[in-house]
C-alpha cells in the first residue's frame, strides 16, 4: 500500500515538474526544476526499500536490539547529499532569473529565445 | 599512505581554489597562488602518471579507499590508465589556459572570482576522472557544473544570462535524471561501487542481481553522459555556452568538461555495464553484453553530431561560432570509434577502436584548446572575433596566425601533428568494424572539417586587413603560451609512438575490468 501511494506520488510530482518546466514564464521553469528535483529525491527515499512499519521495525520504539530492522541508511545519507545539492542549484537558478529579467526585461521564454 | 598520490591532485586544485578565494584583497598573491597551483596540479598528475603507467614497476591501477573505509563501504578513488590519459589530457590544456588568462581577463575580474572559480572546476574534473563511485561521480559532476555555470554568466550580460539559462535548466535535469539512474542501479544490483558492480554483475546468479533494469537504467544513465559531451540530440547548449564563457574557460570547458562525458561512457559501459551477460537479438542488433544496445545508439548520435556540428561551422559567422560547432563534430568523431568498439565482434577490434577514440580525444582536447586560446588572443588583440570585422591577420600577426594554422592543420588531420594519427585510427577502426555508413559519416565529416577550416583562414587571415587588424597590439606572454602548446601537438605528433603506448593501456585498462576489480577489492575478495 505505501509502496502504490509513493509511486503515485512521484510519478504526479514528475508529470507537475515536466509540465511547469514547459511553461512560458521563466519562475514556472524555475519552479518546474525544484519539483523535479524533489521528485528524483523522493525516489532515492524509495530505493532503500519499503517495509510496512511495526513496533519491532522502529529503532527507537524496539530498542538497539532491534538493528537488522532498520533501513538502509545508505540511501538516506545520499538523498541529504542531494538535497543539499538540489537546494544550491534552485538558488542559483533562481538569482540567475532574476539577472535574466535584469538584463532582458522579460520572464518570457519563447521572447528570450527570439531574441538569441 | 602509499597510495596518496592518487588524492593528491585533487587536494592541490581544493587548496589553490581555497587560497585564491581568502587572497582576494592582495591580486598579486592570488595571481601567483593560482599559478604556481596549477602548475603544481600539473607536476601531482605527471607523478600519478608516473606512478601508475610508465614506471618500470607500474601496478597500472591503484585504488586509494577515502579515510580507510575499505571497498564496497567507503568510496573509493581509482587511478588507472585510463584515469591517466584523461588527466594527463585535462591537465596540458588547464595549465596553458591557466597561464594565458593572467594576461587575458581583466585584473578586476579576476579578483572576484575568476582564480577559485577556476581550481573549483578543475576539482570537478579530476574528482570524475579519478572517482570509482557512482554516487561521488554525480557529486564531482555538480562540482564542475556550478563552476560552470559561474563561467557562462562571467560576463553577466544579456547574451550570457540567457545562455547560463539554458545551460543551468538543461543541466539541472539532467541532474534529476542522473539521480534517478543511480538510484535504480543501486535497487537493481545493491552497490553504488563501480568495480564492485562490475563484479555482482558478471555472475548475477550468485549475486542475485537481475540484468534487465540494468540495461534500462544504463540508457537512462547515457542520456545525460551524452548531454555533458554535447552529443547530438543534447547538443544545442554548447555554442551559446561556449560563446558566453570566457575564452580560456571555454579551452578548459571543450578540452576537458567535454571529455567527462566521453570519460564516463568508456569507463561504465565498457568497464562496468558490458559484465552483464544479456543475450541481445534484435531485426540487426545482437550481442552477449548491454553493449548490443548502447553501441548502436552511440553510433546514430555520433553520425548525427559529425552532421550537425559540421554544418553548423561552415555557417558560423565568427572564429568562436566555427569552434563551438566545430566542438559538437569533432565529440562525433569520439564517439563513432567507441560505438564501433561497443558493438565490434573480436577483442582486438574493440581495443582498436578504443585506442582511437582516446588518441582522437587527445587531439581534440589540444587543438581545440590551442584553438580556443588563439582565439581569445585575436579577439584581446582586435577586440572581436567577427568575421565581418576581420581579415589579413596572417599578414600583420604571422605568429598567431602561424599557430591558429597549426591547430586547424591538426584538427583537419595534416602529418606529423597529432590529428592525422587521430584521424588514420578513427578510419581504421571504422574500416575493422566493416561499417559502410560510419566510413561515409567520417568521410563527409572530415570534408566539412576542411570547408569550415578554410572558411575560417580565408575570411579572417587572409585579404586586405581591416581597420581591427590594423590597430592590433599582440600580447607577448599570451603568444608564447599558445606557440608552447602549438609545440605540444608538434611533439605528440612526432613522437606519437609513446602517445600511442599510452592510448593502448588506457584502452587495456577500460576494457579488462579483472584488474580493475582487483585493484579496488584489493584481490578480489569483497568483504
Amino acid at each position: 500500500m505505501t509502496a502504490f501511494v509513493l509511486a503515485t506520488i512521484i510519478g504526479g510530482l514528475f508529470a507537475l515538474g515536466t509540465f511547469l518546466v514547459l511553461r512560458r514564464d521563466l519562475l514556472r521553469v524555475v519552479w518546474g526544476l525544484a519539483i523535479i528535483s524533489q521528485a528524483a529525491n523522493i525516489f532515492l527515499i524509495t530505493v532503500g526499500g519499503i517495509v510496512d512499519g511495526t513496533a519491532e521495525a522502529v529503532p527507537v520504539l524496539a530498542g538497539h536490539d532491534g538493528a537488522a530492522n532498520t533501513t538502509d541508511p545508505l540511501v538516506q545519507a545520499l538523498v541529504l547529499t542531494a538535497i543539499v545539492i538540489g537546494f544550491g542549484m534552485t538558488a542559483f537558478a533562481l538569482v540567475l532569473t532574476f539577472r535574466v529579467y535584469d538584463e532582458n526585461e522579460t520572464m518570457d521564454v519563447t521572447e528570450l529565445e527570439e531574441d538569441l | 599512505m602509499t597510495e596518496l598520490f592518487v588524492v593528491a591532485p585533487m587536494l592541490v586544485a581544493l587548496s589553490t581554489a581555497v587560497v585564491t578565494l581568502v587572497a582576494r584583497r592582495w591580486p598579486n598573491l592570488q595571481i601567483g597562488a593560482s599559478i604556481l597551483g596549477v602548475t603544481v596540479y600539473g607536476a601531482t598528475i605527471g607523478w600519478l602518471t608516473w606512478r601508475v603507467v610508465l614506471a618500470p614497476d607500474a601496478p597500472g591501477a591503484v585504488a586509494y579507499q577515502v579515510a580507510g573505509h575499505r571497498a564496497p563501504f567507503g568510496i573509493t578513488l581509482v587511478a588507472d590508465a585510463l584515469s591517466a590519459f584523461m588527466l594527463a589530457m585535462a591537465a596540458v590544456v588547464a595549465v596553458a589556459a591557466l597561464v594565458f588568462s593572467v594576461s587575458y581577463m581583466d585584473p578586476r575580474d579576476q579578483q572576484i572570482s575568476y582564480h577559485p572559480l577556476f581550481h573549483f572546476m578543475l576539482l570537478g574534473i579530476t574528482g570524475a576522472f579519478l572517482t570509482g563511485d557512482l554516487f561521488n561521480l554525480f557529486v564531482w559532476f555538480e562540482v564542475m557544473l556550478m563552476a560552470s555555470y559561474a563561467f557562462v554568466v562571467f560576463y553577466g550580460g544579456p547574451e550570457h544570462t540567457r545562455a547560463a539559462l539554458w545551460y543551468v535548466v538543461l543541466n539541472i535535469v539532467a541532474s534529476a535524471v542522473m539521480l534517478l539512474a543511480i538510484g535504480g542501479l543501486y535497487a537493481a544490483t545493491g552497490t553504488l561501487n563501480m568495480a564492485h558492480m562490475a563484479s555482482r554483475l558478471a555472475d548475477p546468479a550468485a549475486s542475485g542481481v537481475r540484468v534487465a533494469p540494468v540495461v534500462g537504467l544504463s540508457t537512462l544513465l547515457f542520456a545525460v553522459f551524452a548531454l555533458k559531451a554535447g552529443l547530438v540530440p543534447f547538443q544545442f547548449w554548447v555554442p551559446a555556452a561556449y560563446q558566453a564563457a570566457p575564452l580560456p574557460v571555454t579551452a578548459v570547458l571543450a578540452a576537458a568538461t567535454k571529455k567527462v562525458g566521453m570519460y564516463a561512457i568508456i569507463r561504465l559501459y565498457f568497464t562496468v555495464f558490458a559484465a552483464a551477460p544479456t543475450v541481445v537479438e534484435l531485426p540487426g542488433i545482437a550481442g552477449q553484453s548491454p553493449l548490443a544496445f548502447s553501441g548502436p545508439l552511440l553510433f546514430v548520435m555520433g553520425v548525427a553530431s559529425v552532421a550537425i556540428g559540421g554544418f553548423g561551422a561552415v555557417a558560423a559567422t565568427s572564429i568562436e561560432e566555427v569552434l563551438a560547432y566545430s566542438s559538437i563534430g569533432q565529440v562525433g568523431f569520439i564517439a563513432i570509434p567507441i560505438a564501433v568498439a561497443a558493438t565490434a565482434d573480436t577483442p582486438a577490434v574493440q581495443r582498436i577502436a578504443v585506442i582511437a577514440a582516446l588518441v582522437y580525444a587527445l587531439n581534440h582536447a589540444l587543438s581545440k584548446g590551442l584553438l580556443f586560446l588563439s582565439a581569445a588572443a585575436v579577439r584581446d588583440a582586435t577586440g572581436t572575433g567577427e568575421f565581418a570585422e576581420l581579415g589579413g591577420i596572417a599578414g600583420r600577426m604571422p605568429v598567431v596566425s602561424g599557430v591558429f594554422f597549426v591547430g586547424m592543420l591538426s584538427l583537419v588531420g595534416i602529418p606529423p601533428l597529432a590529428g592525422f594519427f587521430g584521424k588514420f585510427l578513427v578510419f581504421d577502426a571504422a574500416l575493422r568494424g566493416e561499417s559502410a555508413i560510419a566510413l561515409g559519416a567520417l568521410l563527409g565529416g572530415a570534408i566539412l572539417t576542411i570547408i569550415y577550416t578554410t572558411q575560417t583562414w580565408t575570411q579572417g587571415f587572409w585579404g586586405e586587413p581591416t581597420v581591427a587588424v590594423n590597430d592590433a597590439v599582440m600580447n607577448h606572454s599570451q603568444l608564447a603560451i599558445i606557440v608552447a602548446l602549438a609545440l605540444v601537438i608538434l611533439a605528440a605528433g612526432v613522437w606519437f609512438d609513446s602517445v600511442y603506448q599510452f592510448a593502448d593501456a588506457a584502452a587495456a585498462a577500460a576494457i579488462d575490468r579483472t584488474a580493475y576489480i582487483d585493484a579496488v577489492s584489493d584481490g578480489g575478495a569483497w568483504t
